[in-house]
């Protein structure tokens, strides 16, 4: 339930400036790849700039891209998103097809989603069409001008009908039914 | 002291390696001293440090700059651009750098723009707002326009659209008004490079959205509905009766009212209060979304109309005209 | 907030007065029920977090119904807390003793025992009979319903009716009643 002695931001699920009710907008814009150029650990970072970015950069013309080749320093992401979070990741010693995954993560996710913890799994403004509960919802109109306590509203009305007066019922009916047959003579 | 010499490297970083983000039931002993005395440090040193993110070494304007427009599914003059997000406040400091050094370089700032995107958004979002809230009063349009309109909401867009690292402006990080200035000025370069029809798309997808999910109703503050209502139920000839139709707790210091209000005997709204008069003005003010059309459960507002609608403010009833 | 949100704020989380008649009700079953309103289980809002119970007034608690032999051997258990302080009353005695006592205590064994309990109970106003304070009365908006049907005792009825009332013999004259 409450969990704020934990260091955890806490957040809901939330589209930063209705993104997607106008028009969608890639919500990352610029990511820089930090790498070696000739250590082992940048491996995979080189191979997936040899061959996929190019590509990337020309699908995704809304991303910057920035390379920054290091003197023996480990392999680094660094994804900076509209709403102003910067994501780091390293990537040392990971695959190119790794390093592929990670990339379409960072391009299609909104901002820093890992530094929160989502309270739900989902979020309205408005919880209700008809309008919030209130103690005058399903009221009877009747228990205004009544004069309480009355044994009208306070008397048991669930309980089921006893056989006397499932007896007596059925002899209130036949009386009103013979009225009936006489008029109709 | 000898833990404090051990922390000072951190104090050159922006970001504190403090373990804040782990999960972890105990806050340990020396997170409170250490932050106070990074906080006095930082204090003596002159305030905040902030590294303008233009001034890395990873940093391309060009590349920022198209990669802007491209983003925003927009083609921008790339010129217009600059110029649009070139600050006043960038222009007299490079001036008086240039006077030092003697030479001239001319640069144009962003006023020009910044006038033309206002008029043509006060024009188009109050043309908008007429068409999809056709019931609404004129007085009502403004209010939601103005809103709209906000320095607070305009720099909130222009926030989210990136332009923040961007704008070339004299201070870091930029105030408010700069950057819902630059967002002014992005739609008048828009408008000089790509038409009319584009540049209202523009508005009407990152400006006219902001109200969805809103109550337009709030942004309008009715002074005394009830009079607004009779002298509307007046002109129609029928008979307007308030009838309390609910009360809990009366003599309780958490007594709630539910007065409803009748039109021909008929239920026209209701609201509630915690006394019968703040009960009848919020049940005139239910009335009064009503005939607007803007109750909580009306319709969301149509965010895909094309083109620019045609005015309407000559039909349209004025209140305050009645 | 704006104005509409406040008052439907306002309005969800009113307090409602509802009274009760214990009129031949049985306390223990009866104070499940009570329980319910007073700590607003029959609301559609109720969450254990928010603070949406309701007031409810019992009136008639001298003319509950206890079950079987009740009366005479259910006891109410007390411990001064000294040695020997021990004392066993019985439903009887403290009915006699103050007669808005066994429906309290039902009320309060019914809920969870937890630091609310206390609370909720100030909620709760139980009366002996049928006269109630005049501006507790105004604040009664609602009323639950009994559990059981209040049965009518021969002797309320007049007499000219029961003598109306349709019969299959007479007794004879020199029958002896027990």
């Amino acid at each position: 339930m409450s969990n704020k002695n934990l260091f955890l931001k806490s957040a809901f699920v939330r589209a930063p400036l209705q993104n997607g009710v106008g028009r969608y907008v890639c919500q990352l814009q610029r990511i820089v790849l930090k790498f070696c150029k000739s250590h082992g650990a940048s491996r995979g970072i080189r191979d997936f700039i040899e061959q996929d970015l190019v590509d990337f950069s020309r699908q995704n013309p809304g991303v910057v891209v920035y390379l920054k080749p290091r003197r023996h320093r480990g392999p680094v992401l660094v994804a900076e998103y509209l709403n102003g979070d910067r994501v780091w990741m390293s990537v040392h010693n990971k695959t190119h097809s790794e390093i592929t995954k990670w990339m379409e993560v960072l391009r299609t996710q909104q901002g820093d989603v890992a530094g929160a913890r989502l309270k739900k799994y989902q979020y309205t403004d408005y919880p209700s069409v008809q309008g919030p509960w209130t103690p005058f919802t399903f009221k009877d109109p009747e228990l205004n001008v009544a004069t309480l306590p009355d044994p009208k509203f306070g008397a048991n009305n669930r309980l089921s009908v006893s056989a006397t007066e499932k007896l007596r019922l059925m002899f209130e009916k036949q009386k009103i039914s013979e009225k009936d047959m006489k008029i109709g003579e | 002291m000898a833990f404090v010499k051990r922390l000072s490297t951190l104090l050159t970083r922006t970001r504190l390696s403090i373990p804040i983000n782990t999960q972890s039931r105990k806050i340990h002993r020396w997170v409170s001293p250490t932050l106070i005395e990074l906080k006095y440090r930082e204090k003596k040193q002159g305030g905040k440090v902030f590294n303008p993110r233009n001034q890395f070494l990873e940093w391309n304007l060009e590349a920022e700059l198209y990669a802007f427009g491209k983003r925003l599914n927009e083609e921008f003059d790339s010129d217009l651009l600059l110029q649009a997000f070139t600050d006043r406040s960038y222009v007299i400091k490079e001036e008086m750098k240039q006077k030092e050094m003697e030479f001239d370089l001319k640069m144009k700032d962003n006023r020009e723009l910044v006038k033309e995107g206002e008029q043509f958004m006060e024009e188009y979002i109050k043309l908008y707002l007429e068409t999809v809230l056709p019931k609404f009063p004129m007085e009502g349009i403004v209010g939601i326009k103005n809103h709209l309109m906000s320095e607070s909401v305009l720099s909130n867009v222009s926030l989210y659209l990136g332009t923040k690292d961007i704008i070339l402006a004299a201070e870091y990080p930029v105030d408010h008004q700069t950057l819902a200035n630059t967002f002014k000025a992005i739609v008048g370069a828009l408008l000089k490079s790509s038409g009319e029809e584009q540049t209202a798309h523009f508005v009407r997808d990152f400006v006219i959205t902001q109200l969805q999910g809103q109550d337009v109703n709030e942004y309008w503050h009715i002074e005394d509905p009830w009079t607004m209502l009779t002298e509307l139920i007046a002109k129609t000839g029928s008979e307007l009766e308030p009838r309390l139709i609910g009360e809990v707790g009366k003599n309780t210091l958490l007594a709630c009212y539910r007065v409803g209000l009748y039109l021909d005997k008929k239920m026209l709204s209701s609201g509630f209060g915690e006394t019968v008069a703040i009960a009848k003005e919020m049940a005139a003010r239910e009335a009064l979304k009503k005939i607007f059309g803007t109750e909580d459960t009306m319709h969301p507002i149509n965010f895909k109309l094309n083109g620019i609608p045609k005015s309407t403010s000559d039909l349209r009833y004025k209140i305050s005209a009645n | 907030m704006s104005a509409a949100k406040r008052v439907q704020q306002w309005a969800t989380f009113a307090r409602t007065w509802h009274i009760f008649d214990c009129k031949w009700q049985d306390p223990y079953q009866s104070a499940e029920v009570i329980k319910k309103y007073l700590l607003g289980m029959h609301k559609p809002i109720y969450h254990p977090m928010n603070d949406c119970g309701d007031v409810v007034v019992c009136i008639n608690s001298r003319e509950i119904a206890l079950r079987g032999n009740d009366w005479r051997q259910r006891a109410y258990f007390h411990h001064t807390g000294y040695p020997g302080g021990a004392t066993w009353t019985l439903a009887w005695e403290v009915h006699n003793k103050d007669p808005t006592m066994i429906i309290k205590k039902a009320v309060y064994k019914a809920m969870r025992g937890n630091l609310q309990r206390r609370h909720t109970m100030q909620r709760l106003f139980i009366y002996p009979g049928e006269e109630i304070p005049e501006d507790i009365v105004q604040n009664v908006t609602n009323q639950i319903r009994q559990l059981r049907l209040v049965p009518t005792r021969l002797d309320h009825i007049d007499e000219e009716e029961v003598k109306k009332f349709p019969k299959v013999m007479d007794y004879p004259t020199d029958y002896v009643l027990k």
